[in-house]
């Protein structure tokens, strides 16, 4: 019952993604599947961003160098030799969460406003190396050959799977991010975010703790971005490195409330399905990045906690639910 | 302070977003955007008529924005010429009107597979035009294989993007590995001792182009002296033309799309470094860049379509290919009088991604998609905007055969005014090339 109690928290984003996953499959309806895959892709980032934004405390603008590397180092494998799309996913999230592991020891000695300077640097700085990287076909790029897929049972059963394999990465960076929150080392990063002094001088280890919560927002982001190419079938160095994504994830746990399970899934869904209607809606598509612009900048202005955070604060019942 | 920290980062992500959106927003159409979608659905269908629907994306905002806007502008003009002339009327009567669907694809690769899953399922598109890059092309191209829907595409010129294995594309424009050719072989010409540097934007378009033209100059003698690529939003070019002084080249081969394409010409012609020649993708083919001033004046582009040298009914018939659709003249009065431009190649593309279509359709007398697929296999087409023939090999399914560009450099006229003049192949040249360049 107690362990149940703890888990609460759990719940409700997983019935949420659930949800969404079902409706696809239930409907048969393929352009739903494809709007669902394009937000469960945004969950998981968000959710992996969260366990550094939200419990850490620490702001990176450039958390999408880890999508673009793993996906590329990813790709390379299922493309140019030949392994399973099980085990280039594999290999993008481990080489994701090594170049966390480096860049945390080098830069997350800085605090707040430094740090995420130099996390923007680091995504332009990878840009710029994949852009002259040979072996990963520089400026061009890498496309891949529709051979690659049959070994799926083609292109439409590729499309397909990938949704499936979204999905169960979606869950696992859910469940990453609860089990961060509950344990030991969840604590210490959150007790970082409050005052990383304080922390230190109560036995945490914040250098590796923190570089721990690198690694771990990292691995998540590599496996999404070897399956998102996969699915693409290319990749470039703008599509692997763009920074308004890393922006759009901000907004996205923000929205939905930092430094909770749920939050980033609300944020990522609110953001996704709002930014889906308007570039498909006759009356809103020419001026769908307007619109929503100003829906973010009044909801950042007067809910400045994320949704969940005004919840929290105003349904003190909810608080049990809402982690 | 922590608090404050976050709540003024947030402030700040959403204000930068509002102003990129802003931006994007604030750069008004080119030409007025004709909804031909709501005329044609207002008209009741005749029992013998039926509307096919084109899907596309098109690159409302982002980097691809003027040249994808003026392509749809074409092809809506080739749509209200068909349907105000009555349509495409089959062997048994029935008439085939035509309507479209287009979603902003944000030159976001994003969701690109999304829109033409929703173009297919839920818009009922019966055939599919590509997005305007070449990336965003391979993304759409798997969807469209995988629905069987026949993709035209206009604007997606890398070879890679048809090297897939696909058999639904069908490409118009001149493959990306082929765009400077017909500068090379003018080159043989005017200064087979000229040296060349390559300097080009580093993305998938701009490099495919240039590592695709480099055996070609290799085998015809040339020595290449620089070869260099700069990110796509360069806009200080100083130390690249210097670079470009500092390798003793006499031609320069390169440039990307248009805001750099124009920054660089500024660059070279501010920077005086005597090049005898210079060549840039893009931008100089566009109407604006005039604009520049004297920072025009010689500089060449290659061009998929040039009203000065359209391709004729008299040049099919004597390469014994069939001749379709409207005089360059015909095509180019209509375009302006409708939107009040002259029309560009792009414009040219939109325009002849639909006529093709058209005579595909009128091939296979039907819109079934398969068979019109046949009919695009077997075409061996001469229109105003020259050959279309497309590769059907399982390697290179759907790249453009036929199709050859041609070179244009901007020159001054009596009068003083800069004009777009075809200077190569000679068949079809307006003038002779400034060759060199005179120093400014």
């Amino acid at each position: 019952m107690k362990n149940l109690r703890i888990h609460l928290g759990l719940l409700a984003p997983l019935l949420v993604v659930t949800a969404m996953i079902l409706w696809p499959i239930i409907t048969g309806n393929v352009s739903s599947r494809e709007i669902v895959f394009t937000i469960l892709k945004a969950i998981a980032l968000a959710s992996s961003l969260n366990i550094l934004l939200g419990y850490t405390g620490y702001v990176s603008f450039g958390h999408i160098v880890f999508y673009g590397f793993g996906g590329y180092v990813g790709l390379y494998f299922v493309n140019e030799q030949g392994w399973s799309i099980w085990l280039g996913m594999l290999v993008g999230g481990i080489a994701a969460g090594m170049l966390a592991f480096l860049l945390g020891k080098a830069i997350l000695r800085l605090r707040g406003a430094y740090f995420a300077l130099a996390t923007i640097g680091i995504n332009e700085a990878m840009k710029a190396f994949i852009n002259n990287f040979e072996l990963f076909g520089g400026p061009i790029g890498m496309t891949i050959n529709f051979s690659v897929y049959r070994d799926y049972g083609g292109a439409a059963q590729a499309l397909s799977m990938s949704f499936y394999i979204m999905a169960v990465l979606t869950f696992t960076a859910l469940i990453a991010s609860h089990l961060v929150r509950l344990s030991k080392f969840g604590l210490g990063l959150q007790a970082i975010r409050e005052n990383e002094d304080a922390a230190e001088v109560m036995g945490v280890v914040a250098p590796n703790a923190k570089t721990w919560a690198y690694v771990l927002s990292a691995i998540i982001p590599g496996m999404v971005g070897v399956l998102f190419f996969f699915k693409n079938g290319n990749v470039e160095p703008h599509v692997a490195f763009p920074l308004h994504s890393s922006i759009e994830l901000l907004v996205m746990v923000m929205l939905g409330g930092q430094g909770t399970v749920l939050g980033p899934v609300l944020g990522a869904l609110a953001y996704q399905g709002m930014r889906g209607y308007l570039v498909t809606s006759n009356f809103f598509k020419d001026i769908q990045l307007s619109v929503s612009g100003v829906l973010l900048l009044l909801i950042v202005l007067f809910i400045p906690a994320g949704a969940i955070g005004w919840l929290r604060h105003r349904v003190p019942v909810l608080r049990r639910v809402l982690a | 302070m922590k608090r404050i920290f976050f709540v003024l980062t947030a402030l700040l992500v959403t204000f930068s977003m509002l102003l990129t959106a802003c931006q994007q927003q604030t750069t008004e159409p080119d030409e007025p955007q004709q909804q031909a979608t709501e005329e044609v659905v207002s008209e009741e269908p005749s029992s013998k008529e039926v509307a096919v629907i084109i899907g596309f994306t098109s690159s409302l905002t982002g980097s691809q924005e003027v040249s994808s806007k003026r392509q749809v502008n074409g092809f809506t003009h080739w749509m209200n010429q068909v349907n105000e002339s009555g349509g495409v009327t089959l062997s048994d009567g029935t008439v085939v009107k035509f309507d479209y669907k287009t979603y902003d694809d944000e030159s976001n690769a994003e969701r690109v597979q999304e829109l033409y899953t929703r173009l297919i399922t839920e818009d009922n598109a019966d055939f599919l035009i590509s997005p305007y890059s070449s990336g965003l092309t391979s993304a759409a191209s798997i969807v469209a294989e995988q629905n069987g829907k026949v993709m035209i595409t206009a604007g997606a010129a890398d070879d890679d993007a048809y090297k897939t294995g696909n058999t639904s594309l069908f490409q118009l424009y001149t493959p990306g590995s082929l765009y400077m050719a017909s500068t090379v072989d003018m080159l043989v010409d005017l200064d087979p001792e000229a040296k060349i540097a390559l300097v080009h934007e580093s993305d998938k378009f701009s490099t495919g182009v240039a590592e695709g033209i480099k055996p070609y100059l290799e085998a015809n003698g040339f020595e290449i002296v620089l070869e260099e690529g700069y990110a796509s939003d360069t806009a200080d070019f100083g130390p690249i033309v210097n670079k470009i002084a500092g390798s003793g080249a006499t031609v320069l081969l390169g440039g990307g799309h248009y805001n750099d394409g124009t920054a660089l010409a500024r660059a070279l012609y501010e920077r005086k470094i005597g090049l005898k020649f210079v060549y840039l993708l893009v931008a100089p083919a566009d109407t604006k860049f005039p604009e520049l001033g004297d920072a025009a004046l010689g500089v060449a582009t290659s061009s998929q379509w040039e009203l000065a040298a359209t391709h004729t009914e008299e040049e099919a018939n004597n390469l014994g290919v069939e001749w379709f659709g409207p005089t360059g003249e015909d095509f180019a009065t209509s375009y302006e009088a409708a939107y009040g431009d002259p029309p560009t190649y792009h414009v040219a593309g939109g325009y002849t991604a639909g006529l093709v279509l058209q005579k595909a359709i009128i091939d296979a007398d039907s819109v079934d998609p398969e068979a019109v697929k046949a009919a695009l296999n077997a075409m061996n087409l001469f229109t105003f905007y020259g050959g279309i023939q497309f590769d059907t090999s399982e390697e290179a399914h759907g790249l453009q055969l036929a199709h050859k560009m041609v070179v244009a450099q901007w020159q001054k006229t009596e009068t003083g005014e800069l004009k777009r003049v075809i200077i190569a192949p000679a068949d079809v040249a307006t003038a002779d090339p400034v060759y060199p360049i005179p120093a400014p």
